[in-house]
């Protein structure tokens, strides 16, 4: 058999395992990027439909002043995991917006079947409660699903 | 004491091996727990409570919403009304406002009418760049 390299055999200095050393400093790195980024879920998703909307846009607001106001196909209302009656949701939010300086948005998370009655109510509650910043929780629909004329 | 010092076989040093695996665990972790925020919608302003403003009928585009998701279009000043889909609204809007650059949409949602079909009608209102919108719903 034939020397490869013509009997001149170099030793290689490189060596031919990958470098762990650094592993525990990228798995900290990711770590600690994702500690920081973790919001633990505060309240359970209701299980409902979502509308469709092209138009979605991100809300411009700290998570903190974001309160989300769930309306079942019933019309049950639903704030912080508790069942709220339809005419204590002022109740329920004046409080939390007179703490926000006007920042308070509330994102209306209603199914996509809920008759409208109900959530004409649950406008004219957040109306009443002084809030003006409602967000209509909607899904982001592709242009490609979109029937265009 | 000189006689007596034995030579230590315990490193003095922290054992650093496994501290990937330590990171690593504690990544996956935080990984399967964190849910990116999905707070995305349609945003509007609420009128302030007993604040009415009086707007002249010309200025005014009647959008009304039947529980069947059709819409009645009817121009404030007219009687005349016509029945098209949610998905027209954007185009008709671009040319309504075209015409007349204070059109204010006044959509009318009947109370049967599912809530999606109120949403298609404001994501049309809304890709066509309204922002005068009032929302009520339909009487009688």
């Amino acid at each position: 058999m034939a020397i490869s390299g013509g009997g001149f055999k170099r030793k290689s200095k490189a060596s031919d395992q990958i470098p762990s050393s650094s592993l525990a400093d990228i798995a900290f790195l990711l770590l600690i990027f994702f500690m920081v980024t973790t919001v633990f879920r505060k309240e359970t998703e209701r299980n409902i439909e979502w509308p469709d909307a092209a138009a979605t846009q991100q809300i411009d607001e700290k998570r903190q002043n974001i309160m989300y106001v769930w309306v079942e196909q019933s019309g049950q209302v639903f704030i912080n995991d508790q069942p709220v009656a339809m005419e204590n949701v002022s109740n329920m939010v004046a409080p939390v917006w007179l703490e926000s300086n006007g920042r308070l948005r509330i994102s209306l998370r209603a199914d996509a079947r809920t008759p409208y009655r109900f959530i004409n109510s649950v406008q004219e509650e957040i109306k009443e409660s002084g809030a003006i910043y409602v967000v209509f929780a909607t899904d982001l629909e592709r242009q490609m699903q979109r029937v265009r004329r | 004491m000189a006689i007596l010092n034995k030579k230590q076989k315990v490193s003095d040093e922290i054992p650093s091996s496994s501290m990937a695996d330590i990171a690593f665990l504690l990544l996956i972790f935080f990984l399967v727990t964190t849910v990116f925020p999905k707070d995305r919608g349609l945003p509007i302003v609420l009128p302030e409570a007993q604040e009415e403003v009086e707007v002249s009928q010309r200025n005014i585009l009647h959008i009304d919403i039947m529980p069947n998701g059709s819409v009645q279009l009817r121009r404030g000043d007219s009687q005349n009304t016509s029945t098209v889909s949610p998905r027209d609204i954007e185009g008709i809007w671009r040319i309504e406002v075209a015409q007349n650059p204070n059109l204010i949409a006044a959509v009318k949602t009947h109370p049967d009418a599912q809530h999606r079909y109120m949403i298609q009608v404001l994501d049309g209102l809304q890709m066509a760049g309204a922002e005068r919108i009032a929302l009520q719903m339909l009487e009688g």
